[in-house]
């Protein structure tokens, strides 16, 4: 062994540390499986820390009921190739009031269908721990953000609380009502997830590269058809488009790009020259200004 | 943003650096080299990361437009303002809501940096010492027309104290001294002598114009005196993480993988040194050694494996490790220590208590202290020490420490990261002071007539006769065993939990 190793075999190997560190603290910690990309380096990881031990923990998947028809196909997938334990949750409730995206505010539809729904997916199996696969590089207020991240009773994340990390050491001592965030990726960047995504052959979800695709410009940004339920309005229509999706989430949030970029190699060429970073596809946090810092607070991802 | 420029990817790199690193994007990167900043904002800290970002990053082209469409000027100068590019790092420190470590990631054409930007007054300390823990280089940066100043002192103190190796003076502005050979030439003296006093391999002094980007990425035509190496050829000449194979093996076992009957595999990470099939390991508690005969990944079994690798390691004979144990080869162990001292700096808003009760996180052990006195407190701008009793937050104490059972512990600046150690709050969890190891000794302290052994025995016979062999019940067991103990320490009374028998679930060992 006399090469180098790479900043992506550094990285890998970090992460592999920080899952062994939870799984041995923790009593019952949960994988957060969103089907995206970054979920999909997250299981990778997770596979390779344990390998070749099964998964010593569940994945969830908070179901909204509005995710792309191709994500939860792959997700399904996913599960039964690699024979995962996966809990899927919905919020009940939200279902029943009929809390949807199309009409209701982003900031609402999000917290009932997907950051209620988390903590309500967190209590009801007592899980004390959460993998997840944020980035510091994703947005400001994340740039901060703790490998192990505490939450105060209620999911409530206190910035003033959080524990300072030195060296290696991950304290994961919990006190009274305390969970934890567990971020293995911390120190990845998005280019990272998709260099890693061709190096170790990943599958993805399609919608990543670029197809012809039904979609409807609203506001600027061009969102896709997925099904019968968002349907055109005054002065739009439907038209055929070839493109790609940077993130994933729910079909009437996530805006995609026009692309050309047909297979994995093409994207992240298109990726690694992107114009625009990566938080412009996703609505959400255009809704109101320090929108994700608030969402945390409030327990959100 | 406009519309149109949402919808649209753009291939066309906007700048020559910009297109240069976008020749292949699959390129794997020279490893990755973890950055500290210390100054203050008067240094013209942001301008200089700024302007590094600026001329040697990837940057998204919808970052430079920000910062040319500001219309922004960095001070007396008709160029953009540079320090826009950590606004969002800034923003809230000068609102003074968030006092904390950020954490930025760029590439150059051959690197991974990461940017761990800290505060660097002095209420901050502890702070900076956490955000320097994680680097391998450290930029101090020094206005030319003030030269080292006393927080140069502090700062270079905690950088030694934590373990950066590698040191960089920036002295900047020197545009705002005539670009003066003289003056840097003293600065750079100063900063010798200062590191004199410390255990850094590398300390380099560099005379850069942050606003003129003087020396940042490019050679400095108006200080043709000076031929060294500029700021970004210098950081990528850093060896990076990782990249050191050589040093003293050391594997600390996080868990216990099991595949059916035949496979059990010790799930670590190399620390130091490295490991090959057919080597002797052996345990630093029990001194037990077996011989590795499987490295064990999912990618592929490997021959051998360094310092940086996550592996499992198979072993020919059950020695009955879990986690917590160190392996290390058979005649270099580290101690089995149940005394040690070291440096620490009180990362905790509650002053040290003696009637706390207090846990020790070891690189992956964690065990319960049975007494812990300060001894003194450290001066950082002297390095001379002070006898004291107390502490608080953002004082650096020399502690000692008796443990309740042994834990594997290195000298720190023997072998680096087996001698890193976290005091813990063992009721709310919390991490109270992060230190080093200076002195670790196997021997037990001569018991005191006040010493009591809380034994299984004793606790199972009365406070836990209602609980089973489960695993829940064993983990109730110690907790009702730390809680005891925590009771009998309020009252004065030092104490040690005896140790729960090998019971190898992966978990943490039971305190």
């Amino acid at each position: 062994m006399t090469a180098s190793p790479s900043h992506l075999d550094l990285l890998e190997a970090e992460s592999i540390h920080i899952f062994r560190e939870a799984a041995a603290q923790f009593r019952k910690p949960v994988l957060m499986y969103s089907i995206g990309k970054d979920s999909t380096v997250l299981l990778h990881l997770a596979r390779k820390a344990f390998f070749p031990a099964k998964l010593p923990f569940p994945l969830l998947h908070i179901d909204t009921k509005w995710k792309f028809r191709d994500m939860i196909a792959f997700r399904d997938k996913t599960a039964r190739d690699f024979g995962l334990d996966l809990i899927v949750h919905s919020n009940e409730d939200g279902i029943k009031q009929g809390i949807n995206p199309l009409v209701y505010a982003p900031s609402i539809y999000t917290d009932v269908m997907k950051t209620q729904a988390l903590k309500q997916a967190l209590d009801k199996y007592g899980f004390d721990a959460a993998f997840g696969g944020a980035r510091r590089d994703e947005e400001a207020s994340r740039a901060k953000e703790r490998v192990f991240s505490f939450r105060a009773a209620g999911h409530r994340w206190d910035p003033r609380k959080q524990r300072p990390e030195m060296w290696r050491l991950l304290n994961g001592r919990l006190g009274t009502g305390e969970t934890v965030r567990v971020f293995p990726m911390s120190n990845w960047t998005e280019k990272d997830v998709w260099r890693y995504i061709l190096r170790e052959k990943l599958d993805v979800v399609p919608l990543y590269i670029a197809a012809e695709r039904p979609t409807i410009e609203r506001n600027g940004q061009l969102l896709m058809q997925d099904d019968a339920r968002m349907q055109p309005k005054d002065g739009e229509k439907i038209v055929m488009r070839k493109i790609r999706f940077r993130t994933l989430g729910c079909y009437p949030l996530t805006a995609a790009v026009e692309s050309d970029a047909d297979d994995l190699a093409g994207v992240v060429a298109e990726t690694i020259n992107a114009q625009t970073s990566e938080r412009v596809g996703r609505l959400i946090d255009h809704d109101q200004s320090g929108a994700m810092e608030k969402k945390k607070q409030e327990g959100y991802f | 943003m406009t519309a149109q420029a949402a919808l649209k990817t753009s291939t066309a790199p906007a700048t020559a650096t910009a297109a240069a690193i976008a020749t292949d994007p699959l390129r794997d990167l020279n490893g990755i080299v973890h950055m500290l900043t210390c100054g203050s904002v008067d240094d013209g800290k942001s301008t200089l990361i700024g302007r590094l970002l600026w001329d040697a990053s990837d940057l998204y082209e919808d970052q430079r437009e920000n910062v040319r469409k500001s219309g922004r000027k960095a001070a007396d100068s008709d160029l953009p303002d540079f320090s826009m590019l950590l606004d969002g790092l800034v923003a809230e420190r000068e609102q003074g809501i968030t006092i904390d470590i950020a954490w930025k990631y760029f590439d150059t054409e051959t690197r991974r940096f990461v940017l761990i930007d800290s505060p660097g007054h002095e209420q901050y300390t502890r702070n900076m010492a956490s955000g320097a823990s994680h680097a391998d280089v450290a930029i101090l940066l020094v206005d030319a027309r003030a030269g080292v100043k006393k927080q140069t002192k502090r700062h270079a103190a905690i950088l030694d104290l934590v373990g950066v190796k590698r040191v960089v003076l920036a002295v900047n502005k020197m545009d705002l001294v005539g670009y003066s050979e003289d003056v840097f030439r003293k600065i750079d003296a100063d900063f010798k002598t200062l590191c004199w006093k410390f255990g850094f391999w590398e300390a380099t002094a560099i005379p850069v114009s942050a606003v003129y980007g003087d020396n940042v990425s490019t050679k400095s035509q108006a200080m043709p005196w000076y031929t060294g190496a500029n700021l970004l050829e210098h950081l990528e000449k850093v060896p990076s993480r990782g990249s050191a194979s050589g040093g003293t093996f050391r594997f600390p076992v996080q868990t216990v993988l099991r595949d059916g009957q035949d496979f059990r595999g010790l799930a670590g990470t190399i620390t130091s040194g490295s490991v090959a099939v057919g080597d002797t390991v052996s345990d630093a508690l029990s001194g037990r050694s077996a011989n590795v005969v499987r490295i064990a990944t999912m990618s592929g079994d490997l021959p051998s494996a360094q310092s940086g690798q996550a592996v499992a390691l198979q072993l020919d004979v059950d020695i009955d490790v879990s986690r917590g144990a160190v392996l290390a080869k058979p005649e270099m162990r580290p101690v089995a220590a149940q005394t040690l001292e070291g440096r620490f700096v009180w990362l905790s808003e509650q002053p040290f208590d003696a009637r706390t009760g207090y846990l020790l996180r070891t690189v992956t052990d964690l065990v319960p202290i049975s007494t812990l006195e300060i001894k003194a407190l450290l001066d950082l701008e002297t390095m001379s020490s002070h006898p004291a009793t107390k502490c608080g937050v953002n004082d650096i104490a020399v502690a000692r420490i008796a443990l309740g059972r042994p834990a594997a512990i290195d000298v720190f600046a023997d072998i680096a990261e087996t001698g890193t150690l976290m005091i813990v709050d063992a009721v709310t969890g919390a991490s109270i002071a992060g230190g080093v190891a200076t002195a670790v000794n196997a021997k037990a302290d001569v018991l005191g007539d006040g010493h009591f052994i809380l034994t299984r025995e004793m606790l199972a016979n009365g406070l836990c006769r209602d609980l089973s062999l489960s695993a829940n019940d064993r983990e109730e067991f110690m907790r009702r065993a730390n809680e005891a103990a925590i009771l009998l320490r309020a009252a004065g009374v030092s104490v040690a939990i005896e140790p729960p028998p090998m019971v190898d679930d992966g978990m943490d060992p039971g305190l």
